[in-house]
């Protein structure tokens, strides 16, 4: 097998990357960024501010920014470095002071220099700002740290928080798109102009009349395309036309756009038409003064601001122009915006970057106010009095916390998925999609070929945000920014000529060259420049993340452009290059990979294996594997299995399963309980589960190393048989062995958490910890037998048996209002119980008690109950073949089948599970599992590269078994032979976090709401299980009248109204007469009592209250 | 019907093949059945913890060592329902103490089965080096465990029997009865205990059946 072979050792590079990188490596890569460079940026584009005060005005001018270690000022102003555990136990933010340099400038003068706390920036767990990225394994465990935590969350009070990933359309690029409504076609070229923080969007369109116009943010009407021209500077008609094309064809279809612009011949009148748009009736010096200021700050932005970038946004303009008309004349075909290369991803440190550049903003136009209220008073207290720190560190925690972006974006931060270990890693590699999830885009939702390796093709989410949620695949890494000046030196170098001055022939025959959506020249040979290019790259001279994508025009009048991307966020993927159809990746290289002699870096630097983007790959022709790798062939996939996701990459065998298993797989991997992290004694998540006796798979794939599932299991090998017993595993049921659960199998921990802090209010008063008494006063309380298990300070003891209901921290508040008691002073002031109480369906011991300090100084409590969950019948199981099933029957061992070896099996699963759902894989596994735990080694079932199911039944015939999987089985019940042999083997099952124990329920009678005397509705508040319309149809057609009546009257919200039969209203009832009456018909009303529905009565009372008069007609019951 | 005859096809302490003849199937899958559900072993079954400052909960703790199979002297013990001492902390005859008591003082340490001291010699762990829990320097495990008699059939860790298969024989009517042991009692008391149980079951039947057949 020398595929297998040879997969099995380029697995070593791929696992070299992951491990070196780690799993979160974008988000850490991204925030980086952001603290080293960003940060600074957008304070430098701001600069300064000046203070205007009436005699003399000054300047406050910012510098370099520096961030502190993260730490915590304690309520009485003392400062400690924290670790991310402390952040978790105290409910802290996880942040570092940001500190600027400010000098006070005045008349030109710098007259002092000081640095500024200016706020906090939350710090990204793992960072270069964080303490444990400069830890050893050992140190990390010494600090209370899980080892392998990938890190790349924030911890804000104290909860964990990802930015995931947000996917978006390539920024500063050109696409062309044509749009038909009917008959009616409309061509369209989009830019997404952006800089740091600020996007703007610019349209331009070609209508059927053949105009073309243009659509700037900051302007409320479509600009014809020659008029901006003429206003950024172009004089001659031929000029314009020339940075269009000097092609003839293009050159034709400008004319309806000259003579539509005539009324605004001159550079002048051009920026009068657009000043008469942007400032319409104002001084036409000020009007041109904003058309210009339009032009420089909100017209493709990404070209620069200054006014000396005007010709090059005309250039820019004139390609999008170009790239229009090509698409109307049919030289070149639309932009797919499907394309993986058309897309970047933002991670936290783009995100940040938004958020900050707005909060500092909102400091510096504080502060100003601030410092022009000063008036004469200045210097550098005066400047660090008026700075709110609050600003911005308020912002960004408030932001991260609660995932609002402002403008409309929510969601962007979500909670870190704790379930398993593997659930934790795969949502740090969680990418979103903006668009939106109540429309169909059914584009945007399919897998696109540039998928590829990138993002994982089975872990998806089923149901609104499918396809629009997905998952980096294991090979996917994002690019990092890398500076454009030297590429662009090297451009020059390799014969590139400057937009600057083009030699007509070069326009009209050239390739355009575009780096990072610059229009920067054109060059002679396009295609001689790419490979220059990559060339340069594979020698180490041009940084690996850099991507070159040339694209030969299909038509030969068509325009051949060079793409370079430098931009982060491009999803890149590594390659093995291969020259005449040699792959220069040796097995030699590999096995010093393996060896830890030489790193993935050192044969990406010596130009072995290429990091490619999805634009690049279409220049590239892929072999899957050596022996296909020919002349053609460019590169050769490293390693086919990566192209999966980090919970599809756990699937054995995923390759034999039809397609949507692997997704369902996918989604249930994260539900199954595990051993999530090795620091859950101090964990103190609100909900946790803990499996008693996890194991490695017997079958396991690459991943399971990779990942450390081994350290970090989420389930349990089980001895499956697929039969049908008595019934009882109908519909997905499972069959379970009374004895493989009293031995342990699948038993979990449920954790819950109950915490209490002490608040301070006006006044001076506090909450205080106590054990409530009966004696002293005090509202709410509960009765002495619910406190009976807190101890003298108020909270209960460790290992406590507790059940619902049960007081766990004892607590006592003030009275809401202070003039609450003041009229009624006869019992003195009271105090209300705010004791934290088990919820009402658990139950448990409790596991640990925290006692701690928050950031305000209250004494804080956390009390972690723990609750042992032994299967039973009703607990959710799967394997990892998206089969999932709950437990039907739980059977004594001796009615379980048996095998003649004395096997029984810990689970019976319906052979109906199989043939529609196709999971061939769970078959393979089990053949495989079985085999593996024969011959005491484990299996592996590597997509594409596992052992074969011809292997592992080889093995299982040396063993004297029979190579398919079936065994003889006896009837437990019986003694008989079963007449058919039964198929059995061992395969991993995972349990679900879905537990009736959380679930079941019932009611006889209880709480009902208030507004309409309705049972209340859900578990929690012990609600009534709906009776609804379907049901209701059902006793209809029955004619069960009785029960009908019975259960939506009787026993819901009966009620009894008197009504006055006269004029039909509800009567009310008068006191001194002691009778109900009605105000119409006086004397003369015959009131009558009848049985309505209570929220019939509601529905008649507001009705009147919207001024109708609703009557009920009477009459007697026959 | 033949009169039932037995072979005994291979014999060890931890199992046992026999090959039976001229007797019922329902009978012989009742002897095998009861091998594992009926016939009393001897487990943990009562734990007082004293101390416990190892990883494992209580209750881990208290399931691992219910799993440990002791070994079990049928002549001298009784289950504690049948037991006439009638004191529900039992007696001599109805239960056994074992004590832990485990710390790690220097270095990390496995506590093991056979750290469990038993006050009776007989009654003991079978296996002495079956892992308990792993203990940290400075953490320590005391605590009192009470073993009594009981049946498969209420849990798994009195299930004298880890294998209790039968099959058919060469032959009509042949069946191959074979019992692997946990150790507790050899394989073979386990299938003559099984025997006897099946018998005063069908007893009590047989009673039962006179008696109303009589009214
Ligand atoms: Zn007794």
């Amino acid at each position: 097998m020398a595929t297998t072979t040879r997969q099995l050792d380029s697995w070593a590079v791929l696992r070299d990357i992951l491990q070196r990188e780690g799993v979160a490596r974008q988000h850490l890569n991204s925030y980086n960024e952001f603290i080293a460079k960003g940060l600074q940026s957008i304070i430098d584009e701001i600069g300064e501010t000046e203070i205007e005060t009436v005699s003399t005005p000054y300047k406050v001018k910012f510098g370099r920014v520096e961030l502190g270690r993260p730490r915590i000022v304690e309520i009485d102003g003392s400062v400690s470095n924290i670790f991310p555990m402390e952040a978790r136990l105290r409910n802290l933010s996880y942040s570092s002071p940001i500190y600027l340099d400010m000098t006070i400038e005045e008349e030109g003068m710098s007259r002092e220099a000081t640095r500024q706390h200016i706020g906090d920036l939350p710090v990204m767990v793992k960072s270069d700002l964080c303490q444990l990225s400069k830890m050893s394994k050992e140190q990390l465990v010494m600090s209370g740290e899980d080892p392998n935590d990938a890190g790349g969350y924030f911890i804000i009070n104290g909860s964990e928080r990802v930015i995931v990933g947000l996917e978006d359309l390539s920024p500063n690029k050109i696409l062309v798109d044509l749009e038909k409504v009917g008959a009616v076609a409309t061509y369209k070229a989009r830019v997404y102009s952006s800089v740091v923080g600020y996007r703007s969007k610019m349209e331009v369109t070609l209508k059927q009349d053949g105009s073309i116009n243009v659509k700037v943010p900051s302007c409320p009407i479509d600009i014809p395309f020659v008029i901006i021209m003429r206003a950024l500077g172009f004089k001659s008609d031929k000029e314009i036309a020339n940075a269009v094309s000097p092609k003839p064809e293009i050159q034709d279809l400008l004319e309806v756009s000259f003579d539509k612009a005539n009324e605004a011949p001159t550079e002048k009148d051009a920026l009068v038409y657009i000043g008469n748009r942007v400032a319409h009736g104002m001084l036409e010096e000020y009007r041109i003064k904003r058309a210009l200021s339009m032009l420089d700050w909100g017209f493709l932005p990404h070209l620069g601001k200054a006014d000396d970038r005007r010709y090059d946004k005309a250039m820019f303009l004139g390609e999008a122009v170009c790239k229009l008309l090509e698409l109307r004349l049919g030289w070149i075909e639309a932009d797919d915006k499907d394309h993986y290369g058309n897309k970047v991803i933002k991670f936290a440190g783009q995100m940040l970057a938004d958020l900050f550049r707005t909060s500092f903003r909102n400091l510096v136009r504080d502060m100003k106010y601030q410092l022009e209220r000063a008036g004469q008073k200045r210097g550098g207290n005066v400047v660090g009095a008026a700075i709110r720190t609050g600003i911005i560190t308020d912002k960004l925690n408030n932001a991260i916390a609660t995932g609002n972006w402002g403008r409309g974006k929510v969601g962007v931060t979500q909670l870190l998925d704790r379930t398993n270990y593997l659930s934790t890693l795969s949502h740090l590699r969680r990418i979103q999609s903006p668009l939106s999830r109540s429309q169909p885009n059914f584009e945007a939702r399919d897998l696109h070929a540039t998928h590829f390796g990138r993002v994982c093709p089975s872990e998806t989410p089923e149901g609104v945000n499918c396809g629009l949620v997905k998952n980096l695949a294991l090979s996917a890494t994002i690019s990092v920014s890398v500076p454009p000046a030297e590429v662009e030196e090297r451009l020059w170098e390799l014969g590139a000529k400057s937009i600057r001055d083009i030699p007509e022939k070069l326009a009209l025959e050239g390739c355009k060259i575009f780096m990072d959506g610059r229009f920067i020249g054109y060059v002679d040979d396009g295609e001689r420049l790419a490979k220059a290019f990559r060339k340069l790259r594979r020698e180490g001279q041009i940084h690996p993340s850099a991507s070159v994508m040339f694209y030969e025009a299909t038509n030969k009048k068509g325009y051949s452009r060079l793409y370079i991307s430098l931009s982060a966020g491009r999803v890149i993927r590594p390659l093995i290059v291969v020259e005449g159809g040699k792959p220069l990746l040796t097995q030699e290289m590999v096995s010093k990979i393996a060896a830890n002699e030489l790193t993935w870096r050192d044969i990406v630097e010596r130009g072995i294996i290429e990091m490619l983007d999805a634009n690049e790959e279409e220049n590239c022709l892929v072999a899957m594997s050596p022996e296909e790798a020919g002349a053609k062939h460019t590169h050769l996939e490293l390693y086919p299995g990566a192209m999966f996701g980090i919970a599809a990459s756990i699937i054995p065998y995923p390759e034999h399963n039809q397609s949507p298993r692997n997704t369902y797989e996918s989604a249930m991997a994260k539900q199954s309980l595990g051993f999530s992290t090795p620091t859950f004694p101090l964990s103190t998540f609100v909900r946790q589960h803990l499996l008693v006796n996890p194991q490695s798979p017997m079958v396991r794939t690459k991943s399971t190393e990779l990942l450390n599932i081994d350290e970090r299991p989420f389930g349990t090998n089980a001895v499956v048989a697929v039969l049908s017993f008595e019934g009882y595993n109908i519909e997905d049921a499972i069959v379970m062995n009374k004895s493989s659960i009293e031995r342990g199998f699948a038993r979990s921990f449920f954790y819950r958490l109950y915490e209490a802090e002490s608040k301070q209010y006006l006044g001076g008063m506090r909450d205080t910890f106590e054990v409530p008494s009966a004696e002293s006063n005090i509202r709410g309380y509960r009765g002495e037998k619910f406190y009976r298990l807190l101890e003298a300070d108020g909270v209960i003891m460790h290992e406590a048996t507790v059940s619902g209901g049960d007081a766990v921290i004892g607590r006592t508040s003030p009275p809401r209002f202070m003039e609450e008691y003041k009229e009624f002073e006869i019992k003195g002031p009271y105090r209300r119980d705010t004791s934290v109480a088990v919820r009402p369906t658990e139950t448990g011991v409790v596991d640990s008690v925290f006692m701690t300090e928050n950031v305000e100084g209250g004494k804080m409590y956390k009390v972690r109950v723990r609750d042992m969950r032994t299967p039973e019948i009703g607990d959710k199981f799967a394997s990892r073949h998206g089969q999932k099933g709950v437990v039907g029957l739980v059977v004594p061992q001796e009615d379980m089948p048996y095998t003649a070896d004395g096997v029984v099996p810990d689970v019976i699963i319906n052979p109906h599970a199989f043939p529609s759902r196709m999971t061939v894989g769970q078959f393979i596994e089990s053949i495989s599992g079985k085999a593996a735990s024969l011959r005491g080694r484990t299996a592996d079932g590597t997509a594409f590269a596992g052992e074969t199911p011809d292997e592992m039944g080889r093995i299982l015939q040396e063993k004297g078994f029979e190579p398919t999987g079936r065994e003889v089985l006896y009837d437990g019940k019986t003694g008989r032979k079963f007449a058919v042999d039964v198929f059995i083997g061992v395969v991993y099952y995972q349990k679900l976090h879905h537990m009736v124990a959380d679930k079941i329920h019932a009611r006889a009678r209880g709480q009902v709401q208030m507004l309409t005397k309705q049972p209340t509705e859900g578990r929690a508040r012990g609600g009534g299980l709906r009776f609804g319309e379907m049901e209701r149809d059902c006793l209809i057609a029955y004619g069960a009248s009785m029960v009908l009546k019975d259960r939506l009257l009787d026993e819901a919200d009966k009620t009894e109204i008197n009504v006055c039969e006269k004029c039909g209203l509800i009567a009310y009832y008068d006191a001194k007469q002691r009778k109900y009456a009605c105000k119409i018909d006086g004397d003369q009303a015959k009131i009558s009592t009848v049985v309505v529905a209570y929220a019939f009565k509601l529905l008649l009372q507001e009705m009147m209250s919207l001024n109708i008069a609703p009557r009920l007609r009477l009459k007697d019951a026959v | 019907m033949t009169a039932p005859k037995v072979k005994v096809l291979q014999e060890s302490d931890d199992e046992i093949s026999l090959q039976l003849e001229g007797v019922d199937r329902s009978y012989a899958n009742a002897v095998r059945r009861f091998c594992i559900s009926e016939v009393p072993s001897m487990a943990i079954d009562d734990i007082v913890i004293l101390e416990n400052s190892s990883v494992l909960y209580d209750e881990i703790l208290a399931h691992r060592l219910g799993m440990v199979p002791l070994r079990t002297d049928l002549e001298r013990y009784v289950l504690p329902e049948r037991c006439d001492c009638g004191n529900p902390l039992g007696c001599q005859k109805c239960r056994v103490l074992l004590v832990l008591d485990a710390t790690a003082k220097e270095r990390p340490r496995t506590v093991v089965s056979g750290d469990l001291v038993s006050e009776d010699r007989e009654v003991c762990p079978v296996n002495p080096n079956i892992p308990i829990v792993k203990l940290a320097v400075g953490q320590s495990v005391k605590l009192e465990a009470y073993a009594r008699l009981g049946r498969g059939k209420e849990h798994a860790k009195w299930q004298p029997a880890t294998a209790s298969i039968l099959t058919e024989g060469k032959g009509e009517g042949v069946f191959v009865l074979k019992v692997e042991t946990s150790g507790t009692m050899p394989a073979k008391e386990i299938v003559a205990r099984s025997i006897e149980k099946l018998e005063e079951k069908l007893k009590e039947l047989q009673k039962e059946v006179e008696e109303k057949a009589a009214q």
